[in-house]
This record gives C-alpha cells, structure tokens and sequence, in this order.
C-alpha cells in the first residue's frame, strides 16, 4: 500500500522526498484521511512539476476536506434514506435497479464524507474508520452488481441480495463511523446512527420472519431506523460545515 | 520597494504550522507531524507536509540537513525565522483587533 501511494507522485519528486517520505508512513498508521490526503497531496506534486502549479495554490484552506465532507455526508444520508425507502417496498413496488443506483451514488458520497471529516477525529479510532470505509466500499460494489443483476433479471427478486447485503454494509459502516466521531463531531449524531443500525437490524429480523406469513410488524421499527439514519448523517454533515465556515459568517 | 512575501496558497496554515514547529529546533517530518498534531489538536497528513515542505524549501524559508535513518530533518533558517516572525506579529495584531471588536459588540 505504501509503495503504491509513494508511486503516484512524480519520479522527481521520489528521487529527492521519496526515502525521507516511506520513512514517515512507515512509522504512521495511515488512516482514510491520510489516504486521501496522500492522493491529494501526489496530485499536487504532479501539478507543480508540469509547472500547473498555480492552479492549485487558491483553493480552499486545509479545513476545506470538513467542508466537502460536510455537504458529502447530507447527500450521502438522503440517497442511501431513500435507497432504505423504496428498498422495503412497503411505499411502492420497485425493481431493484432503483435502490441499488441509490446506494451506489449514496455510499460514494458516504465515502467522501468520511475521508473528508476523519481529518477532525485526531486519529482516536484507525482501525473503526477503517472498517467503516471497507464497508461502505462493500456498499458500493455490491449495488453496482446489484444494478446489473436487476437489468439482467426483471422480477422484483432481481438483484435483491446484492441489494441488500449494500444496505447492509452502508448502514453497519455508518454505525462505525459514528463511533468513530462521537467525540470529535457530534454526540447526538453518533447516538442517532447507532439508534438507526438497532432499529433497521430489528427491522430486517422482524420482517424476514414475517415474511412468509404475509406480515409487516418489521416496518414498525425500520421506518424510525431510516429516519434516525438520515438525521444522524445529516447532523454530522451540519456540524462539520458549521465547524468549517468562516469566523465572519 | 519591499520583497513581496512568499505565498503558499491553500498551503500557508500548514506552512505557518511547520515554520512554528521547527522554532525550537530542527526536525524530521514525523516529529513535526506530532508537534502540530499536539499543537492543534488536529492531524496533518503526510501529504500536507510535504507539499508545503517542498514550498518552503523552494522559498529558502526551510532547508534540509543529513538524513539519519531516512528521516530527513530540516531547520529554519534566517529568512524563514524572519518570515515567521512577520506572520506571527500580524497574527497577534490580527487577533488583538479581533478581540477588542468582540469585547466592542459583547454585551
């Protein structure tokens, strides 16, 4: 992992930064925030050195990936509540494509949120943030073959495990990460994730043994579920924004 | 006509924090990543530092010294002790103004 971050800077770069630069992420865990900020950082140094460099010196201050992962995190919640929505098909019948474009577009925006606000939990949980990014990046290829399966297969069966298993993954992610920044960001948003991950697990428990009998008692807790996940992701996404805009605001 | 100080973009908070990180001393990139994580409270990442290192070093305000087990340290030198201070005074006007229109608009 570390000689592939190190390769995507220039070769310049790595002949003069190089050795002193592995030195450091050798004795650093590297975290999504360091991920992304590493990309960034290769990015820039590509730039620079095909003397584009100006482009990158007036953009936003260093709390800017706050900011990004703010606004990320509100979309995020309201693609993947929706995804939840009209993935029960209690509102509508839908086919599976639908929700699973949802929680494909969701969990990509769930990700940049995350990248973008771990940069404020001063490296409290690595490991938690970690396991909430692969979950989501679970999230993102199982609905991709969700999407596929339900083009392939028209029934309402159609893509419905991979659908669910995405659901599943984004909604465990988010409870990680609320963890995750229940220190850093907001208390109330990480207890409202967590609400929601209980209140959706019961949810699909309840339904799945419903099922067969025709019953619907499982709704009763997964709509509070979708509800405390949009709420819980949108309550971080305001705090970050709020933690990022100008002092004259 | 006066030098035109250097600018760093989007780079000039992680520039400023590394310049006051190497104010005690010289030090490799780690150990300034741990100073201003401790300083601020808040992570710089590896790749941050050393795209405002590479500025700083361009501008003279920073300069490498031997390596010792792949750790590079680096050391202020006089026109970026010079330059820091410049920033530093400007903050300290900055935020005195800051403070006397707050205590202006308190009730």
């Amino acid at each position: 992992m570390r000689s592939l971050l190190i390769r995507c800077y220039p070769a310049r770069w790595r002949a003069r930064y190089g050795d002193e630069f592995e030195a450091i992420l050798v004795e650093r865990p590297l975290g999504p925030f360091d991920l992304a900020d590493i990309l960034l950082g290769a990015l820039d140094a590509q730039l620079r050195l095909r003397g584009r460099g100006a482009t990158t010196e007036h953009e936003g201050g260093f709390t800017m990936t706050l900011r990004i992962g703010g606004f990320a995190a509100i979309l995020g919640a309201a693609l993947v509540s929706l995804a939840l929505l009209l993935g029960s098909g209690a509102l509508v019948r839908i086919d599976r494509v639908v929700p699973s474009l949802l929680i494909l577009t969701g969990s990509l925006a769930l990700l940049v949120a995350l990248a973008g606000m771990s940069a404020f939990q001063a490296r409290a949980h690595p490991r938690l943030s970690w396991a909430a990014m692969w979950l989501l990046v679970i999230a993102t290829v199982s609905s991709t073959v969700g999407i596929f399966v339900g083009l392939a297969d028209s029934s309402l069966e159609g893509g419905f495990v991979p659908l669910m298993l995405g659901l599943l993954a984004a909604v465990i992610g988010s409870v990680l990460y609320g963890i995750v920044t229940y220190r850093a960001l907001s208390t109330g948003a990480a207890l409202l994730l967590v609400a929601a991950g209980v209140l959706l697990f019961v949810g699909l428990s309840v339904s799945s043994t419903d099922y067969q009998q025709g019953g619907s008692r499982g709704i009763v807790a997964f709509y509070p579920g979708i509800i405390c996940f949009a709420a819980g992701w949108f309550v971080l996404g305001v705090q970050a924004i709020r933690l990022d805009r100008p002092a004259t605001a | 006509m006066e030098p035109k100080p250097p600018e760093f973009g989007r780079f000039a908070e992680p520039s400023l924090l590394i310049l006051t990180s190497l104010s005690d001393g010289p030090k490799h990139g780690y150990a300034i990543m741990q100073d201003v994580e401790q300083g601020t409270g808040r992570p710089m990442g590896a790749g941050t530092l050393y795209a405002a290192l590479v500025r700083l070093e361009e501008q003279g305000l920073v300069e490498p010294l031997t390596p010792v087990d792949r750790r590079r340290p680096y050391r202020l030198t006089a026109i970026g002790a010079s330059n820091l201070a410049e920033q530093l005074r400007g903050l300290s006007d900055f935020a005195q103004q800051g403070l006397r229109q707050l205590g202006e608009t308190q009730p």
